[in-house]
């Protein structure tokens, strides 16, 4: 798996694309983070003005010290988490490649199994997943150690969320790919199901049919992992699933999604 | 021993039958020829023996081996299938690291191949900027890596110009040469003429001949024979000869012989002897060409 792990890896360290996209990636982790731990100290700032340092600490507290440890792990995830359709968009880009210049036929003449192939791609999830979770426990590490001191793992747990979601949307999106095999469709029916029909279809089924059913939904359940952190956040939440219910959703559909990519892969004629 | 048995091989897209029931043997050593007007399942059958089709009926086996998976018998083959399938924006040097990557194979003979197939210069180029032809180069040379034991060319000089299509033939002939074996599907029947030892020949879907060279090609001898008196000549042969293939075609009259050893002196002197002068006559082979042509088009004409 090493081996074929490192040929993926000299096909997209030369690809302009890949390089620029997980550059946007990376930069706007750490920005959004960045831009929402501006608006907190402004925030802070702005009640220690009005009610002095016990201000400070009431409009703290307010935000519920969202990048103070251990509260940083599942702000930084949960902020990091609206950023995960482009690792999905760049999974759609570099398989539908593949299709395109029918280099995926070649692979298996070359003498790849159907099956080694398919593995590769879902290795490149797993390892995309955890770079990704990386710089999230390395952006928390950073903006948490700068406020106050006091290194904690308590609240962890959010990180291992974090990774299960990032292979949540990148699931998605290889199975997508792997349907339609253009890149323009596949990211078109990609972006509509991460950014509407996911959410409005919870809604829907939350509120027209069972309460609590469309929390069950592919993707849906790993984005429930993490909540909004603070308890101004909370308040336009009107559920609370059950956290291990909603794990175990997500990894079923994750095992059901990559298997149907492996099965698909291994009975089709290329 | 065989370095690629085809047994029964059976394939369908929805309705159109591509192969049916297609069974020979490929001879270590040998140039393998698969002739077939286009739509008699060339490539089909090359992509089920790839790895990239999968029968409906059938099986085949490389190597004599059916222990080993088949993806790890493919890397000892080198195969050009339909189009040179590369990344764009890679350049040939890197496109044939990957190649080699996958096959398991050093990184060492790549510029040596570029030089063989005449894309050195070209090396670090993207793929996207070569011509058709210096695709197809790449191509082959992908094919050549790791000096693979089995070597399968799917139109191998499509989008070569005259000079390129007379380099792949010597390349051809000098890795036969070699040793290797190679099975290369091709329109181009006096390519395949000049190369091959042995020869298939598809259409629609089933297999028509197999066999090597010689027993297929020597169908026969034809002789071209002229007179003055056409008819006479006519009439003399086909007394002589019943049963024979015959035919007329304005001044000049065939006659066929299968399976050759045609003496021509002894046909002079028949004709000598009746009163009848010849204008001409010739002993040439039969073609590939004209042989294909025949069994190819509806056996009912013709024979």
């Amino acid at each position: 798996m090493l081996r074929l792990l490192k040929i993926e890896w000299l096909k997209v360290r030369r690809y302009r694309a890949f390089i620029l996209l997980s550059a946007i990636f990376a930069v706007s982790m750490v920005g959004l983070n960045y831009i929402v731990y501006i608006q907190v100290g402004r925030l802070g700032d702005m009640t220690a003005q009005y009610g002095g340092p016990e201000g400070a600490g009431l409009g703290g507290m307010l935000l519920g010290h969202p990048f103070a440890f251990p509260k940083v792990w599942q702000t930084v995830t949960y902020l990091s988490s609206f950023l995960l359709f482009i690792p999905g968009l760049v999974i759609i880009l570099l398989t539908a490649n593949e299709y395109g210049f029918k280099t995926h036929r070649q692979a298996v003449i070359d003498g790849l199994s159907r099956r080694q192939f398919m593995g590769t791609k879902i290795g490149v999830v797993l390892v995309t997943s955890l770079c990704i979770t990386l710089i999230a426990v390395v952006t928390a590490s950073v903006f948490a150690s700068a406020g106050s001191p006091g290194f904690t793992l308590a609240g962890a747990r959010y990180i291992g969320y974090f990774f299960i979601q990032a292979v949540s949307y990148m699931s998605v999106a290889l199975v997508l790919v792997l349907f339609f095999k253009r890149s323009g469709i596949a990211i078109g029916v990609y972006f509509l199901y991460v950014f509407i029909i996911k959410n409005l279809l919870a809604l829907l089924l939350n509120y027209k049919v069972y309460d609590g059913l469309g929390n069950y939904l592919p993707v849906k359940s790993a984005d429930l992992l993490i909540p909004a952190p603070t308890s101004l956040g909370r308040m336009f939440t009107f559920n609370n699933p059950d956290t291990t219910a909603m794990l175990i959703a997500s990894i079923v559909w994750i095992a059901v999604l990559l298997w149907y990519c492996t099965y698909r892969f291994e009975k089709s004629d290329l | 021993m065989s370095v690629l048995s085809v047994e029964h091989i059976s394939k369908s897209y929805r309705t159109v039958r591509a192969l049916r029931d297609v069974t020979f043997r490929v001879p270590r050593g040998s140039v393998f020829g698969i002739l077939g007007p286009n739509g008699s399942g060339k490539t089909t059958l090359l992509g089920i023996v790839t790895g990239v089709l999968n029968a409906d009926a059938g099986s085949f086996t490389m190597f004599g081996d059916t222990l080993t998976p088949a993806h790890e018998l493919r890397k000892r083959t080198g195969t050009l299938l339909e189009t040179p399938n590369f990344y764009h924006y890679l350049s040939a040097y890197d496109n044939l690291v990957i190649t080699s990557e996958i096959k398991g194979k050093g990184r060492d003979g790549i510029d040596e191949i570029l030089r063989k197939v005449g894309l050195h210069e070209r090396r670090d180029s993207k793929f996207s900027t070569f011509s058709l032809g210096m695709k197809q180069r790449l191509g082959i040379a992908a094919a050549l890596l790791g000096d693979a034991e089995l070597l399968i060319l799917d139109e191998p000089t499509n989008g070569l110009d005259p000079e390129g299509i007379a380099e792949i033939r010597s390349l051809i002939k000098e890795l036969g040469a070699a040793g290797h074996t190679i099975v290369m599907a091709s329109h181009l029947l006096d390519e395949v003429e000049k190369v091959c030892t042995h020869v298939a020949i598809l259409k629609k879907g089933e297999l028509l001949a197999a066999g090597s060279a010689d027993e297929i090609m020597t169908e026969g001898d034809i002789v071209e024979l002229s007179a003055a008196d056409t008819d006479s000549l006519y009439d003399l042969l086909c007394r002589h000869f019943p049963g024979q293939k015959l035919t007329r075609d304005g001044e000049t009259v065939r006659l066929y012989f299968p399976g050759g050893g045609t003496d021509t002196a002894a046909l002079n002197e028949l004709c000598h002897s009746q009163g009848i002068v010849l204008t001409r006559l010739l002993l040439r082979r039969q073609s590939l060409e004209s042989m294909f042509l025949e069994l190819v088009s509806n056996p009912t004409n013709g024979r």
